[in-house]
């Protein structure tokens, strides 16, 4: 009887891994925004086809939207309605169009892509029981739903707030991966992070987190905290500047 | 050189801003006005947020009214008793205005209100001023008489109790017009993010009869008291004051308002009343009209805690 080859080891499960260049990024007074690229590599001895994306998110915020209707020939706001969570900043980057990468539903569970972005409006939102199914999220916007998020996204992009870039991931090497993320200066303050999903065969395989600080610095982060944490002084501090300028142009101009 | 402002957390042109700052400086001192009309629009332009311009543009104009009121104190052009009742309607007004620009915002409705009082205060003011101005004008070209100034006080201005003398306006009147007044150019102050002098110099020539030559000096007092009370009240309550943004303008502001005030000199009193009158009126008309054209963008999007 011949001895059966020892049975091959399951290949060990494909892996990614990442870095930032930057990890701290200081606004200062010089701050006009920031460029981090992020290098990462695909660790997977069968080779099969990888798509990597990366999707950083800044802190969420609450925002509001309105929508403009007219009023007696004047266009006026409408009553706001507030998105709760909403990141203040959304980028998406992949090596091809997310839809050819992996399935919408997919897609929409982990959050990837500005379509499928969880931003939602829970003030408008209530639970009744339809069709005898209980806790059933309907949104006060109705129909018109989907053209609010639409506007925050479109509103979002134009700020350079929110981005998608479908070749934003590039392969430079065999297993080797770069993107970039371009932070403008409008970007808020907060922690960041990074997530970097391995797809293959239309499933995330592997995922990494990293983390990036936006921060304020230097005199920057000194006059911010003095008008939030001494208001008063703050304001005082402001009347004082302009009343001395006005005083010291008058006096000097007076001596010319 | 590109500058990141810690309140407005947004990125601008330093040079250009003190050049705005001293551009709106040289109007603001060759009309003696405070000139917060002018910028507040301009920095909305410039991608400030409005709440941010409207509380650091009230501190610009403190600065340049300080700068020349210095002048007029020094011709005597100043009456301190009648700018002192009116800031304290101001001090009032102010107080309400902030409270009323902090619901507004929440609200949703700031934008809209501060479009509309620009056009219809300016819109009001610079056409009636132009009007006014233009008619002097023609009559002077032409060669007639200046007309004769009505010079009856209107009897309601003296029925009121309360009264008070004002030596230098050669004055006896009751103290709640001016009150009244101050308190609604304290609100305007705090709600445009302007002094509030463009409606403050008609109400007291043709509502006090305040003497021409206090006018100005007496509304560029009153101004600097209710805007460095907004001021403050806004940095306090709102947090909205970029000391950054408001030192770069008033750089260029206390310079420019040295010049104009040096200008105003060469040119006539009513030729000087209708330029202003042109620019009043057509950045009332830039702000408000507006909000009669279809917008290219339905949706706009507002910070979330108001």
């Amino acid at each position: 009887m011949a001895e059966l080859p020892p049975p091959l080891p399951a290949p060990p499960p494909a892996a990614v891994s990442a870095a930032l260049t930057t990890t701290n990024v200081r606004v200062t007074s010089s701050f006009s925004g920031a460029r981090i690229v992020l290098y990462g590599a695909v660790f997977d001895p069968t080779a099969r086809a990888s798509d990597v994306v990366v999707i950083v998110r800044g802190p969420d915020a609450p925002l509001r939207l309105a929508r403009k209707t007219k009023v007696a020939g004047v266009w006026v706001n409408s009553r706001p309605v507030v998105f709760e969570g909403a990141p203040g900043f959304y980028m998406a980057a992949s090596t091809r169009p997310l839809g050819q990468i992996a399935s919408f539903s997919t897609l929409r569970k982990l959050g990837a892509g500005v379509d499928h972005l969880r931003i939602n409006a829970p003030m408008e939102q209530r639970t009744e029981t339809r069709y005898g199914v209980r806790d059933v999220v309907v949104s006060g916007l109705g129909a018109d739903y989907l053209d609010w998020r639409r506007a925050v996204v479109r509103l979002k992009e134009a700020a350079g707030l929110y981005a998608a870039d479908e070749r934003g991931v590039t392969f430079v090497d065999k297993g080797l991966f770069r993107a970039q993320i371009e932070l403008p200066a409008s970007a808020p303050i907060g922690v960041y992070s990074a997530e970097i999903l391995l797809f293959q065969d239309g499933q995330p395989v592997s995922r990494r987190i990293r983390g990036l600080t936006v921060e304020k610095a230097g005199t920057e982060r000194t006059l911010y905290l003095l008008a939030h944490d001494r208001p008063w002084l703050y304001g005082f501090a402001s009347v004082a500047i302009a009343l001395a300028a006005g005083w010291g142009a008058s006096v000097a101009f007076r001596r010319n | 050189m590109d500058l990141y402002l810690p309140i407005a957390e947004v990125s601008v042109n330093a040079p250009l801003l003190v050049a705005l700052g001293a551009a709106v400086g040289f109007i603001s001192g060759l009309f003696g006005i405070g000139g917060g009309f002018l910028m507040t629009p301009v920095l909305v332009f410039l991608g400030i947020p409005p709440a941010v311009a409207v509380a650091s543009e009230a501190n610009h104009v403190a600065a340049s009214s300080t700068s020349s009121v210095i002048s007029y104190t020094r011709r005597k052009a100043v009456d301190f008793r009648m700018g002192g009742v009116l800031a304290a309607g101001g001090a009032i007004g102010s107080l309400v205005g902030v409270e009323v620009f902090r619901w507004l915002r929440l609200l949703g409705q700031a934008d809209l209100v501060v479009s509309l009082s620009y056009l219809v205060f300016l819109g009001v003011i610079g056409g009636l001023m132009l009007m006014e101005s233009l008619g002097s004008i023609l009559r002077r070209r032409r060669g007639d008489a200046p007309a004769p100034r009505k010079d009856r006080r209107p009897p309601w201005l003296y029925g009121l109790p309360f009264k008070m003398r004002f030596p230098r306006s050669r004055l006896y009147i009751s103290v709640i017009p001016p009150v009244l007044l101050g308190v609604f150019v304290g609100v305007l102050s705090a709600i445009m993010g302007v002094g509030g002098g463009f409606v403050l110099v008609p109400a007291m020539v043709y509502i006090l009869r305040m003497p021409a030559a206090v006018v100005v000096g007496t509304s560029l007092f009153q101004i600097i008291i209710t805007t460095s009370l907004t001021s403050v009240l806004q940095a306090g309550r709102n947090q909205t004051v970029d000391i950054v943004l408001a030192t770069l303008l008033l750089i260029g502001g206390v310079l420019g308002a040295q010049l104009g005030a040096r200008a105003s000199s060469r040119f006539r009193a009513e030729e000087l009343r209708a330029l202003l009158a042109i620019i009043v009126l057509a950045v009332g008309l830039r702000m408000g009209l507006g909000l009669f054209f279809t917008p290219g963008e339905p949706f706009v999007l507002m910070a979330g805690n108001g």
